[in-house]
This record gives structure tokens, C-alpha cells and sequence, in this order.
């Protein structure tokens, strides 16, 4: 089928559309304090510039008169008709200005509601929404988002700097605020490339990213900068300053209000109601202009997500990545995902990657990697696979195991809780082989601590001879990290599932899968979206997922027509693996993974080591 | 052409299916080839309206399980039926005594997930064909069922004459104390174990709603005191206001009561009520999951909103009020009966 029929079908709704760049990197400085210096042009373009391989295809700043606030963004041109669009935008009187980093799914709809009670538009652009939007709505706005995003708003007539960010956190932002000066960029990198921000390292976040192997928002690696967190939103003011950020989505609250609603989702056939939401959730996210490709391994989600994105609109070029080093073992992906592909009549590419490619590829790692994390290497080889196809936008099936409750821990931390109780488990604890065993009985009482101890990449008695002693302390001090992880299943879901479901989705997630996507597809030029990471359809099925639970990953795998072949949905569950240990020569570190030993490649690279040398 | 109907209810019914089934029995009963249309009904629980010409109504069937089933004796004995209706799903196997292929009518819940009985399940696969009020409960049949054959939508009708725009009613306002207040209104039963109406998505948006508007829930059930409980726990007591059953003849004249009809549902197969609402010049919220949506014509009649979003449902009733409008709708006109009559035949004339 030729491309151009489907999104003439897609458009047929809301009619032809010109779709502006995106913009893929963003920037803003406001100086809303009475002593604080006025923003430095300067400045403004080294933060820009330092996104440009996020955006590589133009770049706009905008300063205000009196030089107290500025904006920037980086855009990446998917096919770049207009200048419609262009960032920073204003609104006609000139009084709101705009930065936008991401996608917003129903803003055909947003527009048709705000044009029905007399708004009228000068673009087909999504931010020209977005300033409408808050025109009328003011910061209540976020409520009606649907997609990953995270913008800023100058509101000149208020003397405001209004920001956001989305519900899961696909859409990085940072802010750097030093009581005077609030300075926002779309990656920590940025921030430090204006020259304004101290660099000074923040045992906190050093300390999260040793424990759980990324970095814990809203910390960061520096003591400056902080993430601004997932589906909150903020106000800067000249008079008054930074108000505290309002939290506007909360998984945890979505699976404790779904409670109430489980009669509801017995009314349909689960893989029947998991097909209908998924679908809509496709629908969003396949709207483009240029072709949307697929993230393709030999596990359900991205099979199943492939497969309905198939029935949704054209067959996207599926994208998959080997290795020679896991061939013939049951991590390769490629020899099922190539079967499938084939049944189904996919369009597919099987990329293989080799020890010498990532070798040569390291240092552009490094470089895109904005937070220390341990993963993303799977990433960034699969977008580039996908860009060197040429596609500009591709699905994953990123975030199907937390929402079908298909890690381990979603068995593992009821069971670890009930067995840190115990009596005897501190004495056998000790007699056995499993490093972790010893933590069990101490952390293990609750969800929280059984997540560290699941989950955890290190445990806190380990720090101080990774980053010295008086850094692991305060760092552990500042982190508190079981309540920090206790903190993410608030209000309680009271249910296991909610609960674990809420830990995987706020902190595994968030803080390592999102982030690395980000970065690790910005840096090929590419666009991820993730139809499973979506805050509608966890609302539509999260009454499902509790009454259904764990099986819900098989009601899926049932969902697409013809349902997923028995010898797919068979195979042993992996993650999405990349042969790091025999690439990188990884010292055996007590796991079978060495990501402990990654752990310490990374920080080296982020120049953490140094500073445990420097406080020893 | 002679036709055999059975149903649960029609004449002398209660409620949209009864509704349904008549305007169904008109519009068969007014093809020129029909000769007869036999109704055997399980219930009659009401005064029966007039019947059409064509149509004997067979009201002792409905006497019990007896009844019944000696009147399916009787009717087999008058001779052949060129269609045989199925009008639900749990008569599938009384209709395969007089066809092979009955048309099988299917409207909401009831088809949404396999039926409890396996025989009836095997038997409703088997249809001659399928006819849906939508398409949504069409999908979710077609799943289940793995039903092949050949499929037809025929959404409700409403005969909009009998509605139109009216002043609200001063005996009814003070009834109900709704003077100088914005009314939402919601038509249904409030039954505990049918919590997929959206009354209660609607009652927990009233504390950030102007003070000045109510929410009369139109319907009575046992559910009524738990919707009363979350009211009074939300600070809204006062504004949530419940008709309890009311007289038929009152109805178009409690939907002349509400500035907007609001319901933000996920069982509806389609929602009948809405085409009411609409015909009485109230603008209409339903649901973007569920029939609900396809009574509002995808969003051209009213306001869709994601019934699982409190903000969305919230946006959407504070527009529509602060643009208060009477009028309407020309593309109600889909739904008129004479559409309803020519859909009919024309599954007619394809059996």
C-alpha cells in the first residue's frame, strides 16, 4: 500500500494538515528576582547550541525587551514546508510566547472545542494550541494533554513563566534556579553549557544512580539542577518567585480510584477491551505525515503493538537489532522477530550490530547520554538502526511490562515482603550465596524496601567505597531512599498490583527506560512514542489490570487479529539485551548481568570517580 | 412475506428495548411484501400501545414459561416464516425452532462477552445474520462469537415530533427545587450492580463546578443511596437531586429541564436517551467509550469526553454551559424513523 493513502485516511477528519517541525530541544532563562542580572544572549545560544544534535535542523532565541527572560528550542525538521510553527511562537497580541518539546495526540480535538466557543487560529500547529489553550485555561490546561511534552509559557501581560511537563515523564526538563535567576533546558547538558550553572556534584543524586543504576528525579548528578517531575507543573513569578510544583497525575492515584470502578471492566472480553484502548492510544500516536516504524523484538508488546499498528493503518517498517555474540542463544531476538514479520507481512530490517561498531560508537554514547543511567545502549542502537531506514518516528512497546505486570517483581516484592518476616531469615540470610540475601531481612518488610532490595543495583552499606564515606552519607541522608520509593505509591493503591505497578512505572520507568529513550533516540534524529506509556489508556484500563492482573500480558498477546502465534508467546520472557559484558570486557562484579561493572564505566565517564578519590 | 418476532418486550414495554422492538415491528410490518408480522412476547408489563396494521401480537405468550411455551406450539401450527427476528440473544434457541437462520438483534452489554449458556453461545454464532444498534457492540460480538456471516448496523430511531423545544416546566422546577439554578441532567436506572452509566464520574466533578448547578438524576434503583453517600462525602449533597421513577408522560418534559444532559458512560450499546435529549434542543456530553459515541455521531451532535477523565468531563460541561444554547440538531435527522423504515427494508430485501 502506497504510504501516502494512510495518512490521507488519517487526516480525512480534521483535513489536510501542515505539520510543523518538531522541535526536540528547548531553553529559557527568566531573571525574576529584583538584583538579578539580565539574561546574557549569550548564554541563551550556548544552552541552545549544545542541543543541536537533539535538533540539528535550525534553531530559534527569542530575548524580551527588557532582557529579563529568554527562550530557545532546537528543531529537527520532519518535513519542513512552512515556517509555521517555528519556535519560540507568540500568540497575535504578542503577549504569550512559547517553547514545546514533544507531541500533543488530540490537539485536532483541543482545537475543533476551543474553535467552537470563538478561538481563532493562525497556524495548524500543535503550540499555537498549546497558547490558546493556556489563554483560556491558564495552568488547569494540563489536565486536558494528552501526549509527551514539556513546554514553557512566557506570560508577558502576567509577568509569568508558566512550565510543564507530561504525565509519565516521556518529554525531558530541567531547571536550575538560584533564587533570582530560573534558568529550564531540556537536558542537564544544556543547562551547564550556558556557563552560569555550577557543576558541582550532588551526593544525592550520585548515590540514587548507585542504588537503582539512574539517576532519581527530581535529582540530578548536580547540586544545581534539578529534574522538573513527571505530570507536575510550576509558576515562576516576577514578584513572587518559584511556586512549589503542582502534581496534576499520579499512576498511584489512577490504580486507587480503579478500585472502585472493577465492575466496569467485567463488562467486555479482556483482550477485547485491551484491543479497542490500545487501538485508540495507536491511533494518536501513528498520526504523522512522514512513515512511523516499529521497534520490533520476539517479545508480546512490541509483537502485539506491531501488529495492531498494522491493522490501524499501514504495516510500519519493523526494526530489529542482533548481535553476533548472542546468536543461536534465547536472547537473540532476530530469527522470531524476523518469522513473525514475515507471517504477518511486515516490512522488516534485522540490523546487526557488532563489538567493533560499539566501540567506535562510545564516546557519541557518552556524549548523548545526558544523566548517568545503565541502560539506553539497546536504544541508541535500534534508532540508529531505524534511522539509517531513513524513518523519522517509530513506536515501542516501551512500558508493557509495567503495564501488564510483567516483571518479577510484581511476584517477587509480596513474596520478599512476607519472607523478611520471618524469624529465622536474618540467620539464613547470612549462609547464603545470593549477595542480596543479607538485605532481605533488613529492607525487605515493606513494598519499598523489598523494591531496593529487587531492584537495587548496590545496596547503601556498599556506597561509601564507591564514592567515599562522607558522600554516601550525606548522599544517602538527602535520598532517603525508602521513602523516596515509598513516596511513589501515594495515595495507596491498595492493591499488590497497583502498588508494585506504581513502583515500576514511577521509578524503573521513569528515571531509567524514559530518560534513556529520550536521549538515545534524540541523538539519531529519531522520535520514539510509546502508545503503551499513555495517561488515557492507563486511566481506560486500569480497572482491568487489577482484575485481571498478570494475565493481562497473555489477554494482549490474544488482542490483534489473528491473535499472536502459540511459539511467540511461549518464549521465555528477556529484556531487550545487548551483549555489554563481552563489548565493553566488564570485570565479573557477583551478577550475571556486570551491570555493576558498567555501573562504574559509566561513572567514570561522568567523571564521578573523581570525586570519590577527592573526598577519601 | 411473513415474519415472526420474538422478543422480551415490546408493546406494553418499559424502557429502550421495548422502544426499540416497536419501532422495529412498525417498520417491518410497513414493507409492501410483508403480508404479517407475528410478535410473541415474553413480557408485557404495561398498557399496550396500538399496533400496526399487519401485526398480531400473540399477548398470551407472555402469561409464563408455560404460556410461552404452548404459544410457540401455536404459532409454529399457522405455517412458514420467510423471516424469523431474534429480537435478544437469550431467545436464540426459541427462534431456531422456526428457522435455521434467524436474524439475531444484538444492543449492548448483553452481547459484549459470551453468553453464560454454551448452547446459546453456539446458537447465536449461527445467526442468519446480525443486526447491531452499533458498531462497537457489533466488534465486541463479532470477537467472541468468531461470527462470520453477514452484519448490519441499525441504530435506534426517535421520532422527534413528540419532543422539541419547550419551556421548562415551573411545577417540575419547584418539584425538584432546580429555581434559578443550571441543571445536568442524567436519564437511567440507578442500579448498584450496573455502575456504568457515569453517575458517579458526574457527581465527582460537582465540587468543581459552579455552585450554581445541580445534577438531577432521572431514574430510581437501588443504587440511589451510595450515590446519595458520595454526595453528601464530596460537600454535594445539596446538588445532586433524584427524580426517583417518574410517570412516562413526564419525561419530555423533564429533559426541558436541563441545560445540558450529561453522561459519561462505558455500557452503553447506544444510548437512545441522548437522541431524546437532542430532540429536545439539550446539548448532549456522552462517551468516547462506548455506544455513546456513535449516538453523537462521533463527536458532530454533542461533546465526547474519556469517561475515565474527571478534567475532561469537567471542561466539557463548563464550555457548554458558558455557551448556553436551545437548538436542535440537523444531523439528527440520521436517526429520524423514515431512516430507521428504509434500513429496515433494506435488510429486508437482502434476506
Amino acid at each position: 500500500m502506497a504510504r501516502g493513502e494512510s495518512s490521507d485516511r488519517r487526516s480525512a477528519d480534521c483535513g489536510p494538515e501542515v505539520r510543523a517541525p518538531l522541535m526536540c530541544g528547548i531553553a529559557g532563562v527568566f531573571a525574576y528576582g529584583d538584583g538579578a542580572p539580565a539574561v546574557d544572549g549569550a548564554e541563551l545560544e550556548a544552552m541552545n547550541e549544545r542541543m543541536r544534535p537533539r535538533g540539528p535542523d535550525g534553531g530559534g532565541v527569542w530575548l524580551a525587551d527588557d532582557g529579563r527572560v529568554g527562550l530557545a528550542a532546537r528543531r529537527l525538521a520532519i518535513i519542513d514546508l512552512t515556517d509555521e510553527g517555528t519556535q519560540p511562537m507568540t500568540d497575535v497580541d504578542g503577549e504569550l510566547r512559547i517553547v514545546f518539546n514533544g507531541e500533543i495526540y488530540n490537539h485536532r480535538e483541543l482545537r475543533a472545542r476551543l474553535e467552537r466557543f470563538g478561538a481563532r487560529f493562525h497556524s495548524t500547529s500543535d503550540t499555537e494550541v498549546l497558547l490558546q489553550l493556556y489563554r483560556r485555561d491558564g495552568e488547569a490546561m494540563v489536565d486536558l494533554l494528552h501526549g509527551m511534552f514539556a513546554f514553557a509559557i512566557w506570560d508577558g501581560r502576567a509577568r509569568r513563566l508558566f512550565a510543564a511537563r507530561d504525565p509519565y515523564g516521556i518529554k525531558p526538563l530541567y531547571v536550575a534556579d538560584d533564587g533570582a535567576t530560573l534558568r529550564f533546558g531540556s537536558t542537564v547538558k544544556a543547562l551547564l553549557a550556558g556557563g552560569r550553572v555550577s557543576a558541582a556534584h550532588d551526593p544525592a543524586g550520585i548515590a540514587g544512580f548507585w542504588l537503582l543504576g539512574s539517576v532519581p528525579e527530581p535529582f540530578t548528578i548536580h547540586r544545581s539542577i534539578r529534574a522538573v517531575e513527571a505530570g507536575t507543573c510550576f509558576n515562576v513569578n516576577a514578584s513572587t518567585g518559584r511556586a512549589a510544583a503542582r502534581p496534576y497525575y499520579s499512576i498511584a492515584k489512577i490504580f486507587a480510584h480503579a478500585r472502585e470502578q472493577e465492575s466496569i471492566a467485567d463488562l467486555v472480553e479482556p483482550a477485547t477491551l485491551l484491543r479497542e484502548f490500545i487501538t485508540e492510544s495507536l491511533r494518536y500516536h501513528l498520526v504523522s505525515d512522514v512513515p512511523v516504524g516499529a521497534f520490533l523484538s520476539s517479545g508480546i508488546d512490541s509483537t502485539a503493538l506491531t501488529a495492531l499498528a498494522a491493522a490501524a493503518g499501514d504495516p510500519p517498517l519493523a526494526v530489529t537489532v542482533a548481535f553476533d555474540e548472542l546468536r543461536g542463544s534465547a536472547e537473540d531476538e532476530a530469527p522470531l522477530a524476523e518469522r513473525f514479520a514475515e507471517e504477518r507481512g511486515l516490512p522488516h530490517t534485522t540490523r546487526v550490530v557488532t563489538r567493533h561498531e560499539f566501540r567506535a560508537d562510545i564516546p557519541g554514547i557518552f556524549d548523548a547520554m545526558d544523566q548517568p543511567t545503565i541502560d539506553g545502549v539497546n536504544t541508541w542502537f535500534v534508532s540508529k538502526a531505524a534511522a539509517e531506514t531513513g524513518l523519522k518516528v517509530a513506536i515501542s512497546g516501551l512500558g508493557g511490562d509495567e503495564l501488564f505486570g510483567s516483571y518479577p517483581a510484581f511476584r517477587a516484592l509480596p513474596r520478599l515482603t512476607r519472607l523478611a518476616r520471618l524469624p529465622l531469615v536474618p540467620l539464613l540470610a547470612r549462609a547464603a550465596r545470593n549477595p542480596k540475601a543479607k538485605y532481605v531481612a533488613r529492607y525487605a518488610r515493606t513494598y519499598a524496601g523489598a523494591y531496593l532490595v529487587k531492584r537495587g543495583l548496590f545496596m547503601p552499606d556498599e556506597l561509601p567505597s564507591l564514592m567515599g564515606g562522607d558522600a554516601a552519607e550525606e548522599g544517602l541522608r538527602r535520598l532517603a531512599v525508602i521513602e523516596y520509593i515509598g513516596s511513589k505509591m501515594e495515595p495507596d493503591p491498595r492493591t499488590t498490583f497497583g502498588r508494585v505497578a506504581a513502583l515500576e512505572s514511577s521509578l524503573y520507568m521513569r528515571n531509567q527506560l524514559l530518560r534513556d529513550t529520550d536521549w538515545a533516540s534524540m541523538a539519531h534524529s529519531l522520535e520514539v512514542r510509546t502508545p503503551l506509556v499513555d495517561a488515557s489508556l492507563l486511566r481506560q484500563i486500569a480497572p482491568l489490570l487489577l482484575i485481571k492482573g498478570e494475565n493481562c500480558k497473555q489477554y494482549f498477546a490474544g488482542s490483534p487479529r489473528p491473535p499472536l502465534p502459540d511459539w511467540l508467546r511461549a518464549r521465555r520472557k528477556t529484556g531487550f539485551m545487548v551483549p555489554l559484558q563481552a563489548w565493553a570486557d566488564l570485570a565479573p562484579d557477583g551478577t550475571s548481568t556486570r551491570m555493576r561493572s558498567w555501573a562504574q564505566t559509566v561513572a567514570d565517564n561522568f567523571g564521578l570517580k573523581f570525586e570519590v578519590r577527592g573526598s577519601k | 412475506m411473513r415474519i415472526l418476532h420474538l422478543g422480551t418486550d415490546s408493546y406494553g414495554g418499559y424502557g429502550g428495548i421495548a422502544l426499540y422492538n416497536r419501532e422495529l415491528i412498525a417498520a417491518m410490518a410497513s414493507h409492501r411484501e410483508v403480508s404479517e408480522v407475528v410478535v410473541v412476547p415474553r413480557l408485557v408489563p404495561g398498557e399496550k400501545e396500538p399496533l400496526p396494521a399487519k401485526v398480531t401480537f400473540v399477548e398470551k405468550a407472555a402469561r409464563g414459561k408455560l404460556a410461552y411455551m404452548r404459544a410457540l406450539r401455536a404459532v409454529k401450527r399457522t405455517g412458514p416464516f420467510e423471516v424469523v427476528v431474534c429480537a435478544h440473544a437469550h431467545l436464540v434457541s426459541a427462534a431456531r425452532l422456526f428457522s435455521d437462520r434467524p436474524l439475531l438483534f444484538i444492543y449492548g452489554i448483553e452481547a459484549w462477552k459470551p453468553l453464560r449458556d454454551p448452547v446459546t453461545t453456539h446458537l447465536a454464532r449461527r445467526a442468519g445474520a446480525v443486526i447491531s444498534i452499533s458498531r462497537i457492540t457489533l466488534d465486541r460480538f463479532v470477537v467472541w462469537s468468531q461470527y462470520e456471516g453477514p452484519v448490519s448496523i441499525l441504530p435506534n430511531s426517535i421520532r422527534a415530533e413528540e419532543y422539541g423545544i419547550r419551556p421548562k416546566n415551573p411545577e417540575l422546577m419547584r418539584r425538584y427545587g432546580l429555581e434559578g439554578k443550571r441543571v445536568l441532567l442524567t436519564l437511567g436506572r440507578v442500579v448498584t450492580a450496573e455502575r456504568y452509566k457515569g453517575f458517579d464520574e458526574v457527581i465527582e466533578v460537582l465540587p468543581q463546578l459552579a455552585p450554581d448547578i445541580v445534577y438531577l438524576i432521572a431514574g430510581g434503583g437501588n443504587g440511589v443511596a451510595a450515590l446519595r453517600r458520595k454526595a453528601a462525602a464530596l460537600g454535594v449533597a445539596e446538588r445532586v437531586v433524584f427524580t426517583g421513577r417518574f410517570p412516562e408522560h413526564e419525561k419530555a418534559d423533564l429533559y426541558s429541564l436541563a441545560d445540558l444532559y450529561v453522561m459519561p458512560s462505558r455500557g452503553e450499546g447506544f444510548g437512545f436517551v441522548f437522541l431524546e435529549a437532542m430532540a429536545s434542543g439539550v446539548p448532549v456530553i456522552g462517551s468516547r467509550a462506548d455506544g455513546g459515541r456513535e449516538a453523537l455521531q462521533f463527536g458532530a451532535l454533542g461533546t465526547l469526553v474519556d469517561p475515565a477523565n474527571p478534567a475532561e468531563i469537567r471542561t466539557a460541561i463548563a464550555d457548554t454551559l458558558a455557551h448556553p444554547s436551545r437548538e436542535i440538531p440537523a444531523g439528527l435527522e440520521y436517526f429520524s424513523f423514515a431512516n430507521f423504515e428504509r434500513r429496515v427494508h433494506a435488510v429486508l430485501d437482502n434476506v
